[in-house]
């Protein structure tokens, strides 16, 4: 196509505009205005939420559900791995043994800074000796 | 009836219809990864059965890592709403608008 | 079985993986007051991976791996040694930054150094898989480094935007590839190549690309899908706005040429005039919006959008007029080449003058000329350059530019390059906006008062390499056109 063919497009897109601009100002001109701030509300029936749900989740959770996450899907690659294993034989063995030693080193990490320990408290206490706190936050 | 890879590809392009939408729709920064996670879905059922179809395992290969980094991606959205919360204590993308101009 | 791995043509990312292991490694058993080791290390590192590259240019030759996935070619190596050049200086920007925060700084090497070793990915793949990895590894740390500073609310909202949209733009990118492999067959960029003209009536294909389009365009911040640009470069650490602005934007924007070029060429009807819209909204969009800001940093982000626009014109122009890609290709990686140098000095002297006036806002730079006049004299050399005014760097950025688009003829194309000729104009403006204000405003009492605070000698050496490189390509610009004839030759893999 060359680009006069997309003419038609152009056209169409200004009609669309057009549409959509007519529309709205008709609109604002016939329509009664009177928001009130249930109207407002996303939802305009049912029960308005007076807060946000104040229960917290301690973040240990979500700290071990994350490493859970992340250590459980390098497993896709040992399956693929493993579906030839006997064809790869020992060139197989080493790759999937370097990939597994690389996965080792994010266990070492995870667990000399701390992520492992479900006592937060001794956690904190690594992590005040290794950086800075922010106090304020 | 038969169900053809056709109807797996139609599937697929509902569900990231849905997640295009609900990341427009929604306010929520959560509720915008848990859309952005249809939408990879949707991508992997799309390669799954087209690899299906076309009896390659291209497909599969690619839905591996597709997969692997949609989880590191989690991984990382949920780090920084982790952060945000803890700054702000609201999760409503429209109330982040400290930025802008 | 064994594969035929050619371990030479792996190498820069080789040296870069296992630089990054040992970073994190060290991390962990060095005493804080040590930390500065991981930096050392990452940047001998990154330094090592171009000794490979240096020495397969010479040898020459293209080294295809993986059936053709995996492509080392010239324009590849030219590619990696934009990636690690850029790369290095921003590790010496980052040192005094991070240092100073005092927090974590081992896994702000990791993850810079992986971001550096997914672009090395990223500019060999011949296949969407490979693509992909590389380019999901240059932008996956970034959504981290971006929220660098965990306790600052800006720094939070910049990361969170920018992953949100990261995230989206990945997805609809796959989207687009997993369409593209249904109706070809193969994720191979020449296989896919070849089965293009039988599928060229097909609407889905169309659709394929035009979602490839949006998510690059997304990843290179080129308008209308810039939004979250200028608020993450504000809210990201200034390192890591510079890092995005050149290292990130160029894998998104160089991802874009690899898959249009070697897979997509046979339906250019379709990804041509969308690319000539991106550029020009790019650059008219970019620049307009630059006008209005205050702050320099966004200044400096909506001028890089423009400039993205600027590096779209060649490609755009010779795909919409049907003339020879190669010479569109060569002319953009110089701009490339050229736009990464001047603009990561453009941030390093943004990090210096913002320690020197305590500000980001252009107003509160006033006088900084009076103040420090080396550095008043570096702030309009880039400003300049950006600006592309002879004899720096910049204007034979513009002039290869021009100078292909006049090649490429037709009526479409030289409407291009009218556009691009005004926002040239309007570019100058905004530029020469911050100079006026370093040299001619006069200084307020706070910024005579303020103590001289000296800066990082690691700033001051990426002042020195990227001011000499950029003075040295203005007057001997062969040096540039070594990089783009090189450059021509994009090997399409295949064995």
């Amino acid at each position: 196509m060359a680009l006069v063919d997309y003419l038609p497009f152009v056209v169409m897109l200004v009609l669309a505009a057009g549409f959509v601009a007519v529309s709205l100002v008709a609109s604002r001109f016939a329509r009664p205005s009177n928001p009130t701030p249930e109207k407002l509300a996303p939802y305009e029936c049912g029960i308005t939420s007076e807060v946000e749900p104040t229960q917290r989740f301690p973040v240990k959770f979500y700290l071990v559900a994350m490493l859970f996450v992340i250590f459980d899907v390098e497993i896709v690659f040992l399956f693929a791995w493993a579906s030839i294993f006997n064809e790869l034989a020992w060139y197989g063995i080493a790759a999937a043994g370097i990939f597994t030693l690389f996965v080792l080193e994010t266990l070492v990490y995870v667990w000399k800074r701390g992520a492992l320990d479900w006592n937060v408290k001794t956690r904190s206490r690594y992590a005040r000796e290794h950086f800075r706190i922010e106090e304020a936050a | 009836m038969i169900v053809t890879a056709g109807w797996y590809m139609g599937l697929a392009a509902i569900l990231f219809a849905i997640g295009a939408l609900g990341i427009l729709i929604r306010r929520n920064a959560l509720v915008m990864f848990m859309c952005v996670e249809l939408m990879l879905n949707a991508v992997n059922l799309t390669l799954i059965s087209a690899g299906r179809e076309l009896g390659t395992l291209d497909g599969q290969v690619s839905v591996f890592f597709v997969l692997v980094v949609a989880a590191a991606e989690v991984v990382v959205g949920l780090a920084i709403l982790v952060s945000v919360f803890r700054n702000r204590a609201t999760a409503s993308v429209d109330e982040l608008a400290e930025l802008s101009g | 079985m064994t594969f035929e791995i050619d371990y030479l043509a792996l190498a820069p990312e080789l040296v870069v993986a296992g630089t990054i292991i040992a970073a994190l490694l060290l991390d962990l058993f060095l005493t804080r007051s040590k930390k500065y080791w991981v930096a050392v290390l990452s940047v001998v590192g990154v330094a090592g991976g171009l000794v490979p590259i240096v020495y397969m240019l010479a040898e020459g030759g293209t080294r295809s791996m993986f059936d053709g996935s995996y492509v080392v070619d010239e324009f590849a190596l030219i590619l990696k040694i934009v990636f690690l050049v850029s790369g290095y200086l921003v590790l010496l920007m980052s040192v005094s930054y991070i240092e100073a925060d005092r927090y974590y700084q081992g896994e702000y090497y990791f993850l810079l150094l992986s971001s550096i070793l997914g672009s090395l990915v990223m500019s060999s793949s011949r296949d969407l898989i490979v693509l992909f990895i590389g380019l999901e590894l240059t932008t996956g740390p970034l959504f981290l480094l971006a929220g660098w500073r965990k306790g600052d609310a800006k720094s939070n909202e910049a990361s969170l935007k920018f992953f949100i949209l990261g995230v989206l733009s990945t997805a609809i990118l796959l989207y687009g590839m997993s369409l593209l492999f249904g109706l070809t067959g193969s994720v191979e960029f020449t296989a896919i190549a070849a089965a293009i003209p039988d599928l060229v009536s097909e609407p889905a294909l169309a659709l394929s690309v035009l979602f490839l389009i949006v998510g690059f365009a997304f990843k290179a911040s080129a308008v209308p899908f810039h939004f979250w640009a200028p608020d993450t470069y504000e809210g990201a650490p200034t390192p890591v706005a510079a890092y995005l602005s050149v290292n990130s934007k160029a894998a998104g924007f160089v991802a874009m040429l690899i898959v249009m070029y070697t897979a997509l060429p046979g339906i250019s009807e379709v990804w041509a005039p969308a690319l000539w819209v991106l550029a020009a909204l790019s650059m008219t969009v970019g620049n307009l919006s630059a006008l209005r800001q205050g702050n320099i940093v966004r200044l400096l982000a909506y001028s890089s959008i423009a400039q993205a626009g600027f590096m779209l014109v060649p490609f755009a122009a010779a795909a919409v007029a049907g003339s020879d890609l190669a010479q569109a290709f060569s002319a953009t990686v110089v701009y490339l080449v050229i736009y990464a140098l001047m603009n990561l000095g453009a941030f390093a002297v943004v990090i210096a003058g913002a320690r020197r006036t305590g500000s980001g806002d252009i107003d509160d730079w006033a006088g900084l000329g009076q103040k420090d006049p080396v550095l008043g004299l570096l702030t309009a050399l880039f400003f300049l350059s950006l600006a592309g005014i002879p004899p720096l760097a910049g204007w034979y950025a513009k002039f290869v530019m021009f100078a292909s688009v006049i090649e490429a003829g037709g009526i479409s194309t030289l409407v291009l390059a009218a556009i691009a000729a005004v926002n040239s104009v309007i570019a100058f403006y905004y530029y020469a906006r911050v100079i006026k204000a370093v040299w001619l405003d006069t200084p307020s009492e706070e910024l005579l008062a303020r103590p001289g605070r000296e800066y990082a000698g690691s700033i001051k050496l990426t002042l020195a390499i990227s001011m000499g490189l950029t003075i040295a390509i203005g007057i001997y610009p062969t040096f540039a056109t070594y990089f783009g004839e090189a450059s021509r030759v994009i090997a399409t893999g295949g064995g």
